[in-house]
């Protein structure tokens, strides 16, 4: 008996080790269960506004993140936390197990500032509106239930907020009250972010198309297809459209009347934002590489190999733009003389997009620290934990 | 390069570059393009598959003798593995010859699993990460990110149909391969494991992407199919007939000649007493029959005379 025991034993912990063996498996692909998010930080009148990342409690295919995230507003002189609200209302998953539960309120876009509100569209389908000054919520959208994951930031202009849906529609809503005033439906899911140039709204879906609006009412200027989908956020220069795609074009539209100019084919997939400086557009690439291109012919003029996928948004400083790759270093290439250079090497991974505002560049990685340097000296002036 | 990059370069990639063709030429539909690719997976695999299936119903075939075995030697621990080899290496039986097959499948299937998950891709942080899987291939690139829609299912989230279906398939599959026994301990302790695997796999289906899920229920139906094919319903049908495939007789000959030469040392028990004589073997509980002329070979044992017994043998 005691043998027959022992032998069950030992068939129901092989059953155990193989269990184990499995989750250890899919433990050791990387996949995430949950969306981490971490926006950039929104510097206004001294403050910097951003939403953490969600860190993961570990473990294998089940790992639970903090369900709610939230919006903090820190000193940007000493980076000492002002407020911070909790953004509730996370949308029930449905699932099961351990995808039991509610949504987690990741937010990916970067918040927007317009006149004394600051707005944040969060993964959990809800879009809220919060007093700058004291993070009193104003209004939240949609006021029931939750629209499907909001991944793309929000763009606020014309007294209006613009910010695409996983749902596939872009929305225009009142900037004051949070009403919807017109929508627009696309293919696909919508990542990317709306640019609004002049009275036009620019979009990228996932199916394939960059299309123009009206921003007024939402009617279609026109559209342009690629060859891929569109993760990445346009930009718009001097009556240009420039826009990486999945299918490792890079795009240059003429933005009167969508009509290519001229495309560019990298490695890999392009997903983060161009930005343009004197006749030259400079983008970052999951091939590890910058382009500079003449933004006329689309000439390539220089590349730079930073040995590490680009995915944060580049920033503008003077004659200078600073890159960071994934791997959490963050370089400058000279734009007079295209020369490149070490600029801080942090050590912690770098999604989110970085931000310039009188002359400090902020940087918030996925360790959940948001640093502070000097742009020009490369001193860094404070760093702070933000989770 | 370390493990981890190896690992990508000659499983992840291949398949997941694999995956996302097969769903750009089967109308853009990710569920058929799982479908398609366990199935040729299993295809592939088929003869290892073949090898360990034929392998572990020889190994259970001799089974009675190896509880023999161990009941005769059971002091002399060094003897018995001396005979039990000794068995193995006459009978043409080698355990490896269920392991191997099944580890070298292994990979494989973590490697179709890890795929699975990662081409589902739904967050910005994983379908990011998928770039550095993918082959410079144009296909690739404008098929991505996939369509996670399939039937009724959202690929991406847990099931709870699919979760049964995960369940109910892999109860048959093991049902089929299950020796039968009439002692009740080892009857509890076979249905216990006949109900854990499947509701393991089951709750783990609602955990996971359905997607998973259809990897699991394709990969079921494979099995059952060929578990058909070589020994018929098996145990999932109490009166019905063992198939019994040309191919298997490689071992049983080997089996039979085995028992040929030993049936002047009764201390063997005759393949022919089969599955349903484990139970008696290994308990040491007395079977409700004794005596009768042992049979010459596996396939002149009727039912009838597997529980009526009519074999002769000496209790060491």
């Amino acid at each position: 008996m005691r043998i027959r025991k022992k032998a069950l034993a030992g068939k129901i912990s092989l059953l155990i080790v193989l269990l184990l063996v499995g989750l250890v498996a899919v433990g050791c692909t990387g996949i995430r269960g949950s969306p981490e998010g971490g926006t950039g930080a929104t510097v206004a009148d001294g403050t910097v506004f951003l939403s953490p990342s969600l860190k993961q409690a570990g473990g294998f295919g089940c790992s639970s993140p903090a369900v709610e995230g939230k919006l903090v507003s820190v000193s940007a002189e000493t980076g000492v936390q002002r407020w911070e609200v909790p953004l509730g209302g996370a949308a029930p998953s449905g699932g099961f197990g351990c995808s039991s539960g509610a949504t987690p309120v990741a937010v990916y876009g970067n918040p927007t500032l317009f006149e004394d509100l600051v707005y944040v569209a969060g993964y959990n389908g809800k879009v809220y509106a919060l007093n700058s000054e004291s993070g009193a919520l104003r209004w939240v959208y949609p006021r029931e239930g939750n629209m499907d994951p909001i991944v793309s930031g929000v763009v606020a202009a014309l007294d209006k907020l613009f910010f695409g849906c996983a749902d596939g529609n872009v929305y225009a809503l009142d900037a004051a009250t949070g009403d919807m005033l017109w929508e627009f439906a696309t293919e696909d899911k919508i990542w990317s972010t709306p640019v609004i140039d002049g009275g036009t709204l620019y979009l990228a879906s996932f199916d394939k198309k960059l299309y123009a609006l009206n921003a007024a009412d939402g009617t279609l200027k026109w559209e342009f297809d690629a060859e891929g989908a569109f993760a990445s956020t346009p930009l718009v220069y001097n009556g240009t459209i420039y826009i990486g795609a999945l299918d490792r074009n890079f795009y240059a539209i003429n933005a009167a009347d969508g009509t290519k100019k001229w495309e560019f084919k990298a490695e890999k997939w392009f997903w983060t934002k161009a930005v343009a400086f004197e006749g030259t557009v400079y983008v970052g690439c999951f091939d590890d590489k910058v382009y500079a291109f003449n933004a006329l012919s689309g000439e390539k003029v220089a590349e730079f190999d930073l040995e590490s996928p680009v995915r944060s948004w580049p920033v503008l400083a003077e004659d200078r733009v600073f890159v960071a790759t994934e791997e959490g270093k963050i370089y400058t290439i000279d734009m007079v003389n295209n020369q490149l250079g070490l600029f801080a090497d942090l050590g912690e991974t770098i999604y989110a997009p970085l931000s310039l505002s009188d002359g400090v560049l902020y940087v918030y990685t996925q360790k959940q620290n948001l640093h502070a340097f000097n742009a020009t000296s490369g001193v860094r002036l404070w760093n702070q934990p933000i989770n | 390069m370390d493990i981890g990059g190896i690992w990508n370069l000659i499983a992840m990639q291949p398949v997941i570059n694999t995956l996302v063709v097969l769903t750009h030429f089967l109308f853009n539909n990710f569920g058929l393009a799982i479908i398609a690719l366990t199935l040729i997976v299993n295809g592939a695999m088929f003869p290892l598959t073949l090898k360990q299936i034929r392998a572990s119903k020889a190994m259970q075939e001799m089974q009675p003798k190896i509880a023999e075995l161990k009941k005769k030697y059971a002091k002399d621990k060094e003897k018995m593995a001396r005979e039990q080899m000794k068995l193995y290496k006459e009978s043409g039986v080698s355990p490896a010859g269920c392991l191997l097959p099944m580890l070298i499948q292994m990979p494989i299937w973590i490697a179709l699993f890890q795929s699975i998950m990662r081409v589902l891709a739904v967050i910005p942080e994983n379908l990011a990460g998928l770039s550095q899987y993918l082959y410079s291939w144009p296909v690739v690139y404008s098929a991505l990110p996939l369509n996670n829609h399939f039937l009724w299912l959202n690929l991406a989230t847990g099931d709870i149909f699919l979760a049964l279906l995960v369940g109910g398939t892999m109860w048959v599959q093991q049902k089929m391969v299950m020796a039968p026994t009439i002692d009740p301990s080892q009857k509890t302790q076979s249905s216990l494991m006949l109900w854990i695997m499947p509701i393991m796999f089951a709750w783990l289906t609602l955990s996971f992407p359905s997607g998973l899920a259809i990897f699991w229920v394709t990969s079921n139906l494979f099995r059952i199919g060929l578990q058909y094919w070589i020994g018929g319903w098996g145990g999932l049908v109490k009166s019905s007939p063992k198939r019994d495939n040309g191919r298997d007789k490689k071992y049983k000959q080997r089996i039979a000649s085995v028992e040929k030469a030993s049936t002047g040392d009764a201390d063997i028990v005759p393949s022919s007493a089969q599955e349903e004589d484990l139970s008696y073997e290994e308990s040491g509980d007395k079977r409700p029959d004794s005596g009768g002329g042992s049979p010459k070979s596996p396939r002149d044992t009727k039912p009838k005379s597997r529980r009526g017994g009519s074999h002769r043998r000496k209790r060491g």
